[in-house]
């Protein structure tokens, strides 16, 4: 578009006096008592859109829950175990099919009410699998087109939406109308996840209608209209994310006249906004904050493990990680509990390798990371012949919670067994990826790794498998651990599914190490103490009525 | 005088094609979109998508070429991470920007200059040491510090003003100070110097000396002498105007241009970060001709050397 000066002239005359204060304040429903909470946020989407086929990150998982709602939910503040969502019920019709009978009397955010036709939809070409090629999920169906363009990302559903649609449901077969209230979800292979992968972001219901009715999937994507009980009444992508009541939630009225998710990148700034009052809750309390925020009688911080676990990721092609022993060596000089307790104040624990109680039967409570042994580690070093040669360690500063402190912090561990790692800060994850530079091979890097849902699949076949990341970047890969890949995904048998799932932990954890896990990752809230609000390890923040209650304060 | 703009035009657009250039081949080697704008926890078939679909795996000079080739057409691209006109994007943030810039922009002119004569003409006395005392403070403290400074006094012990954000003109208040006060600082000791080494010229002498009363040989000799560094300064303040608020917008959440500049460059939102660059290039080379231009005006000896329009020290 060519510079339009006027444009711009028009803009600031038209945006002066409001900045500067001199349009009247919008006028609230004066019956409408409620409150309008503000939220300071460090990011509230990463890739500037409202639509979770496009935000994969965590800060884009905290506000979704707010404004869109799956078949199947995780019952987020509680036990974790799934629930019924916008299904009132569901039922296997065999280990492909699932039926949902649909609850009656939902309303989207546009006041239409939610039927079989959205949900199919919702899992349908033109909202999921993308119209302007062949699905290799869906071949066969008729294409459809919705954006009469096709130029990028700005007017068709994006090809990653279409990626990231395919990883999430990788055997999708169908989704079909069985009656008004009633669709059944075919998967095109066995698959005992099915119903854990329904309560994925993404797998949200989006009424048709409203994403008919938006002149380009952008416009969708900064305006999505779903169940939940906040819409979006603005959204400006760095600045201001604006939700209000949807008074017709079938869960019950809203408690929140408006949900104000406000960007505020510094820290310090986070915090003297919750002090002064301006914000009543703030988000990634790192726990060097803790003290300032509890100082005040008014505020208090709340959080603590998140369905995330913090890694060290090894590449096995550097020359001196070829060797498993020094990469085992690695695992066992690192004492992570002093870590937790030195830099997290106690407010995290270690966890049982890459996976989380919430898997329910195929978690092994039995399993450990590898134990803190500086004799083994020095003894491995020694049968590997390893004679203190340069080992690098690529970190980008501030990407997760005290990332620098506990980086020096192992490689001074490391150093203390005879390990010669260099910390290398880099700036941003292609500089952690790159392979450009022979003479600086990656070795070890930092990394986190989610449960989006209660199954290893979503976590160590997602992200260490064949088309995980780690493998995708050639930093790792094991012929035996990949062929367990394949039977922790197809395999229908739970006992073989459990089994195939620890000795996969063994591989890649132990014998062979791909990752080690360091501790349980941590989120911590500052927020008004009069305000009744539990956090949720899965990070959506949840202002349903069940969740939120202002009470006066006590001191 | 035409041919001395059109010269002065050629290298602005020389510089801004140098800039744009540098900040394209830079920014595409030190980071890749897709990963920054989709995040490292995108599966790695939709990071390979998002590439695909930008033109990301293209030869990088083709990609420069294709850049350069819209830029002529007027064309300064979307952006990734929204799909959005690039220039739509800043664009609304500038009158954002420009809403703490120029308050703060007075209040640097009439305090710093001010400030900075009162000091002069004082020399040597209390009056000239406290000025001093605070130009040096309000130069050496970083604007962050600053800022956060203010915002604890201010918004958490005083409750009198918001910490941070831009809902009101309250808002507005302790950004627009932490501006004021830095750039205010500069221009009180640039002043401050430069009327000094006109006070100790002979000229002014010689007008005493001819019986003219004080006041007269300041308003009249003294300040039209001194004004040409402190008008270099301005100018250098005047072209910051779009973008010379990074750090305080950042600090107090202030939906910026800076902010945006910010969060493109970390996210590699390439043609938001050109578009930007492309502003402040613009705005930086305008302010320098205009300030070489009011130089001619301001001294006459300039505008003589130069046959009517004189070229400044810029």
């Amino acid at each position: 578009m060519p510079l339009r000066i006027p444009e711009l002239a028009r803009r600031l005359v038209v945006a002066l006096p409001i900045i500067a204060g001199f349009a009247a304040p919008l006028s609230a429903q004066p019956a409408d008592t409620r409150p309008v909470i503000t939220i300071a946020v460090q990011q509230i989407v990463t890739s500037g859109a409202l639509e979770p086929l496009r935000e994969q990150s965590n800060v884009g998982a905290r506000i979704f829950d707010s404004i869109f709602e799956n078949l199947i939910e995780v019952d987020k503040t509680g036990d974790l175990s799934l629930k019924p969502g916008l299904a009132e019920s569901y039922r296997r019709i065999d280990p492909q099919t699932i039926e949902f009978t649909l609850r009656r009397g939902v309303k989207f955010h546009d006041g239409r009410e939610m039927t079989a036709e959205d949900v199919v939809f919702t899992f349908g070409r033109e909202r999921m699998w993308g119209t302007g090629e062949a699905n290799p999920q869906t071949s066969g169906q008729p294409t459809a087109t919705l954006f009469a363009q096709g130029a990028q990302g700005a007017t068709s559903v994006p090809r990653e939406a279409v990626a990231i649609a395919g990883r999430l449901l990788p055997a999708f077969g169908s989704m079909e109308a069985v009656g008004p209230y009633t669709v059944r979800y075919t998967n095109r292979v066995a698959d005992l996840t099915l119903e854990g992968r329904l309560t994925r972001n993404g797998t949200e219901i989006i009424s048709r209608a409203g994403f008919q009715a938006a002149e380009n999937w952008g416009a969708w994507a900064r305006r999505p209209v779903g169940t939940g009980p906040y819409r979006v009444k603005e959204f400006r992508p760095d600045n201001i994310l604006v939700l209000e009541a949807h008074d017709d939630y079938w869960g019950g009225r809203p408690p929140i006249r408006e949900l104000r998710f406000v960007v505020v990148p510094e820290i310090a700034t986070r915090v003297n906004g919750l002090l002064s009052g301006q914000f009543d809750f703030i988000t990634d309390v790192p726990p060097d904050q803790f003290r300032a925020i509890e100082r005040s009688a008014r505020h208090d911080v709340i959080g603590g493990a998140i369905l995330n676990h913090r890694l060290l990721v090894f590449d096995k092609n550097h020359p001196r990680l070829q060797d498993p022993r020094i990469r085992r060596a690695l695992t066992h000089a690192i004492d992570r509990n002093l870590i937790v307790e030195a830099l997290f104040q106690g407010k995290t624990s270690v966890p049982a390798g890459l996976q989380w109680e919430y898997y329910g039967p195929m978690f092994h409570s039995d399993w450990t990371v590898p134990a803190f042994d500086p004799a083994l580690a020095r003894r491995l070093l020694q049968e590997a012949g390893y004679r203190g040669e340069v080992i690098p360690y690529r970190v980008a500063s501030g990407y997760y919670t005290n990332q620098v402190p506990t980086a020096q912090a192992l490689q001074q561990m490391w150093q203390a067994v005879g390990l010669n790692v260099q910390l290398q800060m880099v700036e941003n994850w292609q500089q952690i990826f790159d392979r450009s530079n022979p003479q600086n091979p990656r070795a070890i890097r930092d990394w986190s790794n989610s449960a989006p849902f209660n199954d290893p699949v979503s976590s160590i076949v997602n992200q260490h498998c064949e088309r995980g990341q780690q493998q995708q970047a050639g930093e790792w890969t094991n012929a035996d651990f990949n062929g367990l890949c394949t039977v922790l995904e197809t395999s229908t048998n739970a006992d073989e599914r459990r089994s195939t799932f620890r000795r996969m932990m063994e591989i890649i954890e132990r014998e062979d190490p791909g990752y080690t896990v360091l501790h349980r990752s941590v989120l911590f809230f500052g927020k008004r103490k009069d305000i009744e609000w539990k956090p949720s390890p899965t990070q959506a923040m949840d202002f349903r009525a069940s969740n939120f209650r202002i009470v006066p304060a006590t001191r | 005088m035409l041919g001395y703009i059109a010269s002065r035009a050629f290298r602005a657009l020389v510089t801004i094609l140098l800039v744009l250039t540098f900040a394209f081949f830079i920014l595409n080697a030190t980071g890749d979109p897709a990963i920054l704008i989709l995040s490292a926890d995108a599966p790695p078939e939709a990071i390979a998508a998002f590439r695909e679909e930008w033109g990301l795996n293209a030869p990088l000079w083709k990609q420069y070429l294709g850049y350069l080739w819209n830029l002529a057409h007027g064309e300064l691209g979307r952006s990734m991470r929204d799909g959005r006109d690039a220039w739509a994007v800043v664009s609304e943030r500038i009158p954002v920007t420009l809403a703490i810039t120029i308050p703060a922009l007075i209040i640097k002119l009439v305090i710093g200059i001010s400030a900075g004569i009162i000091a002069a003409l004082w020399r040597d006395t209390w009056i000239d040491r406290l000025v001093m005392a605070f130009s040096v403070t309000g130069y050496t403290v970083p604007s962050f510090v600053l800022g956060l400074g203010l915002m604890l006094v201010f918004a958490v012990q005083l409750g009198w003003l918001p910490a941070a954000g831009a809902d009101s003109w309250r808002h507005a208040i302790l950004p627009i100070v932490t501006l004021g006060v830095a750039g205010a600082a500069v221009l009180a000791r640039f002043t401050r110097s430069a009327m000094l080494e006109v006070l100790g010229q002979p000229f002014i002498r010689t007008g005493l000396a001819k019986g003219l009363v004080w006041r007269a040989v300041v308003i009249g000799h003294a300040f039209p002498n001194a004004a040409i560094p402190t008008l270099t300064i301005a100018g250098f303040m005047i072209g910051s105007l779009v973008a010379g608020a990074v750090v305080v917008e950042s600090v107090f959440a202030w939906p910026g241009v800076g902010r945006l500049l910010v969060s493109a460059v970390g996210n590699r939102d390439l043609m938001v970060v050109q578009a930007i660059l492309l502003l402040v290039t613009v705005t930086m080379v305008s302010a320098n001709l205009i300030v070489d231009i009011v130089y001619g005006f301001v001294d006459p000896r300039l505008r003589t050397a130069r046959g009517g329009l004189a070229r400044g020290g810029t």
